[in-house]
């Protein structure tokens, strides 16, 4: 059950054998809700649709196995953004640089965020 | 069933002194917090809303509306459709012919193009699963809770369904045939659940009470006095 053929995606896993399930729902954390709801949103104006977002998904190979389910739709929808050019890596290298100088609070200020970065 | 230790929400409300008349809380999950310095992804994804909100292709108010309705309405609208399905049968009979119609009639409109509606009798029970990624009636049920996102349930549903069933406390009787459907982009699935004895008379309002998520999906089954 485990042999995949070539033609198989990472996504591609019914059938395959698995361990117990955990049964809990453990919700959502925010940032989860924030890019479940970026993504609805870009649906909604027409911006992406689904199949264009499974396909970059599908398209991460091995690195799919890895990641946690929304670090799989947040790198998917980069890539589609990207590719349809509404806006650039380098845009968004300096906006995540941006964002991130934000949680940098001065030190004096004690910040729970850095205390635990450390 | 009568394995407690399979059942978050009997379990939930043992710890939480769970109130039933409490609006909700049988059909959406606890977040969990975020903890920690903000990942590289989160930081990506609100990157990408800053952008594009910039550009004029959102607003920060679209999001957040969007939010909210996965939050507050959309984890709410399957047990009322379910619901009426048990009371009125001619519902029921539209629902089974084209989900998409039936629940546009309840001002629902749903985001994919099929929803199929599949029915427990006492010789059939039906389990839904989308063993590609995560595709689930989110405009009925909400956002798919985190099991049924995992590998371990996408695997195994489709060639174990008993074991997995009883994995969740669910046991049904060796003559009823199992079947599991697999959902995709295009096409979603709903179970509707046979309706318990007891529930007589029962008001729609009353019935979407017992209809959770987990019996929609058909890894459990709706009981009274859970």
């Amino acid at each position: 059950m485990s042999d995949k053929p070539l033609n198989r995606g990472p996504h591609d896993i019914g059938g395959e054998a698995a361990g117990p399930i955990d049964t809990t729902d453990h919700g959502m954390k925010f940032w989860e809700r924030q890019a479940n709801a970026l993504r609805s949103t870009l649906g909604a104006n027409g911006i992406t649709c689904v199949d264009e977002l499974r396909r970059a998904a599908e398209d991460l190979g091995d690195e799919y196995r890895g990641l946690q389910y929304f670090e799989i739709t947040t790198r998917a929808l980069r890539t589609v953004l990207l590719e349809k050019s509404i806006f650039s890596e380098e845009e968004l290298k300096a906006k995540m640089a941006e964002i991130r100088a934000r949680f940098n609070v001065p030190d004096e200020m004690e910040s729970p965020i850095k205390a635990k970065a450390r | 069933m009568s394995n407690p230790n399979f059942d978050y929400y009997a379990r939930a409300k043992q710890e939480h002194g769970h109130d039933h008349n409490h609006d909700h809380d049988d059909h959406a999950p606890v977040n969990e917090h975020d903890n920690g310095p903000p990942s590289d992804y989160e930081i990506m994804s609100r990157a990408m809303q800053e952008l594009l909100e910039e550009k004029g292709l959102i607003t920060a108010e679209q999001v957040r509306r969007r939010m909210e309705l996965f939050d507050e309405e959309f984890p709410y609208r399957g047990s009322r459709v379910i619901a009426r399905a048990w009371t009125d049968p001619a519902f029921k009979a539209r629902l089974l012919a084209d989900g998409r119609a039936a629940c546009a009639e309840m001002d629902i409109v749903l985001e994919s193009e099929r929803l199929i509606a599949v029915e427990n009798t006492p010789d059939v029970h039906n389990v839904i699963v989308c063993t590609l990624c995560s595709c689930y009636p989110r405009a009925l049920l909400g956002m798919p809770p985190t099991w049924y996102k995992s590998r371990n349930y996408r695997s195994r549903v489709v060639f174990e369904p008993r074991t997995v069933l009883h994995e969740f406390g669910t046991v049904l009787p060796d003559h009823v045939t199992v079947r599991v459907h697999d959902s995709n982009a295009d096409m979603r699935y709903v179970v509707i659940p046979m309706r318990p004895e007891g529930t007589e008379g029962w008001s729609e309002e009353q019935l979407a009470e017992i209809l959770t998520r987990d019996a929609l999906v058909g890894v459990t089954v709706p009981r009274i006095g859970r």
